[in-house]
């Protein structure tokens, strides 16, 4: 009973961080129709500046926090302006290799520039057991949980509740319609793409210091398991992202716990594949692309 | 009077299919005017140029006499005070009744005028109030085709461009429609239509331009074109 519970928390923290990053993917499909693969290594960017800031400026939570927001978001702003914007209207596939390429440049730009080992992270917390010898669950964790849900929270919010995230979704349904509304296609994807990067940069930092590292080629980890969550859940609800990514990290975290750490991936792409296989736009649906 | 909206030598084609090819048509403030034609006569495409949705490859769009439409973007030609109801509502169906009203005022940033605004169409179309939190996807096609009439009118507009508005309704929900439409245009907004339910459009139009393969072969007052022996022919089912 004591692993099951253990297995479960570890795999809603880890589920958290999934969603974070998935919803990014998603946010961004839905408004640009395009999936971006340099997202995980925008996630890997803030990570890296949430640790520069700390080893230059300041090892504070909230100051780290910062900078690898502002990070992520820099790189997600440029990334948007000079690859994304350019591409909109061609063929999917000149997008799809444009961020691809961009993703190899950025995790070995990274692995050059800092070290392609994992390198340490600041010590922005201080981890104490929370719950007992048996279960453990570490400050760190529940920091990185929290930190996730008021994203997620804040990200939801933001989609159903505001202009700017209203025209996101009209845009995912009918981009021309949204545009004769009066909706600027150009300024809402800029504004998505911003999004999805500075709450990837926050993720990455919460990462890092549950971790205590950070590592040039961790976006590929994340990216391909959001990536994931995004197929199985379909792009139309961003809630059924979420819920699925909890679910996938729980089921990882079980296979790893009573069967091997080697199966995990196996759990997840089988997820996939019997999801594509059934329901190939997703368990909640997607929008027409 | 100065035309509120000119449309001259326009010409638009889909890759090497010419779709309109030469349209002249004018709009004065407060009309009401309604292009008709048989299907890909061209009539959907002057719609989306004016809106900027399609590009022309040559002509002039003037608004207001002084704005050029083709140079524009949608969305700033919205903010002209242009606005849409879309062939088969268009609609965003995911989204409940109350936010395509709030997208329809998208361009109001004041949420306090906006909201004032829905109040109305609520008021004017009390059958949406009952449903303000349903999601659009799940009305009935006349219920629909008021959400798209009221999401047109919230942001105030001058101009409403009209594609279709009768098309897959049951004939007792047209006959409200284009009630709706006289209406509004009796309210001061002035109308530019394409319809193919030629009886009714003739009834509520000013005057009428008759298209065929992109072209504008006749135009005149409503009644002129009626009474018309190739319109009769073509679209109100021969001498009577």
């Amino acid at each position: 009973m004591d692993l099951f519970l253990q297995q479960l928390i570890n795999g809603v923290i880890i589920g958290s961080t999934y969603a974070v990053v998935a919803i990014g993917f998603a946010l961004v499909f839905t408004v640009l129709r395009v999936i971006n693969f340099a997202h995980p290594e925008i996630f890997m960017t803030g990570m890296f500046a949430g640790l520069l800031a700390g080893s230059h400026i300041s090892d504070n939570f909230f100051v780290v926090l910062i900078f690898g927001a502002i990070g992520a978001g820099a790189v997600g702003l440029t990334l948007e302006r000079f690859v994304l914007r350019p591409l909109r209207g061609r063929d999917v596939l000149m997008t799809l290799i444009g961020t691809l390429g961009v993703a190899i440049m950025l995790q070995n730009g990274m692995a050059k520039f800092m070290s392609p080992d994992p390198v340490a992270y600041p010590k922005s917390l201080q981890v104490s057991l929370l719950l007992s010898d048996e279960i453990i669950l570490t400050s760190t964790q529940a920091v990185n949980f929290i930190v996730s849900i008021l994203l997620l929270a804040g990200v939801s919010f933001y989609v159903r509740k505001t202009r700017y995230g209203r025209a996101t979704r009209a845009i995912a349904e009918r981009p021309d319609v949204a545009a004769a509304f009066g909706v600027d296609v150009n300024r809402v994807s800029q504004v998505t793409v911003a999004l999805a990067s500075v709450m990837a940069g926050i993720a990455a930092v919460s990462v890092g210091i549950l971790y205590g590292s950070a590592w040039a080629f961790v976006g590929l980890f994340y990216g391909l398991k959001a990536f994931i969550c995004m197929l199985v859940a379909g792009n139309r609800y961003f809630e059924g992202v979420i819920l699925v990514a909890m679910m996938l990290g729980v089921i990882e975290a079980l296979v790893t716990g009573y069967v091997s750490s080697n199966f995990r991936d196996v759990a997840a792409f089988t997820i996939l594949i019997c999801v594509l296989y059934f329901r190939p736009n997703g368990l909640f649906g997607s929008y027409d692309t | 009077m100065s035309p509120l909206l000119t449309i001259s030598d326009l010409h638009v084609s889909y890759k090497a299919v010419p779709a309109v090819a030469g349209a002249n048509l004018e709009l004065f403030p407060g009309e009401l005017r309604v292009i008709l034609g048989s299907n890909g006569a061209g009539k959907s495409t002057i719609i989306k140029s004016i809106l900027g949705l399609v590009k022309p490859s040559r002509g002039l769009i003037l608004f207001e006499g002084e704005h050029e439409l083709t140079a524009l973007a949608p969305h700033q030609i919205h903010k002209l005070g242009i606005s849409w109801v879309p062939e088969g509502r268009q609609l965003w169906g995911t989204l409940t009744v109350y936010d395509n009203l709030r997208m329809g005022g998208f361009i109001e940033a004041d949420d306090a005028k906006i909201s004032q605004r829905i109040g109305e169409m609520l008021e004017r179309f009390p059958r949406l109030a009952e449903r303000r939190n349903q999601v659009a996807g799940s009305l009935s096609g006349g219920e629909q085709q008021m959400v798209a009439l009221a999401r047109a009118l919230v942001s105030g507009p001058k101009l409403i461009l009209m594609d279709e508005p009768s098309l897959g309704l049951a004939p007792i929900v047209i006959r409200d429609v284009f009630e709706l439409v006289k209406e509004i245009n009796a309210s001061g907004i002035s109308i530019l239509m394409v319809e193919q339910n030629v009886r009714q459009a003739l009834k509520v139009a000013k005057w009428a331009y008759l298209l065929e393969v992109g072209r504008v072969v006749e135009n005149g007052p409503s009644d002129e074109i009626a009474n018309n022996e190739s319109v009769r022919e073509i679209f109100l089912g021969g001498r009577h």
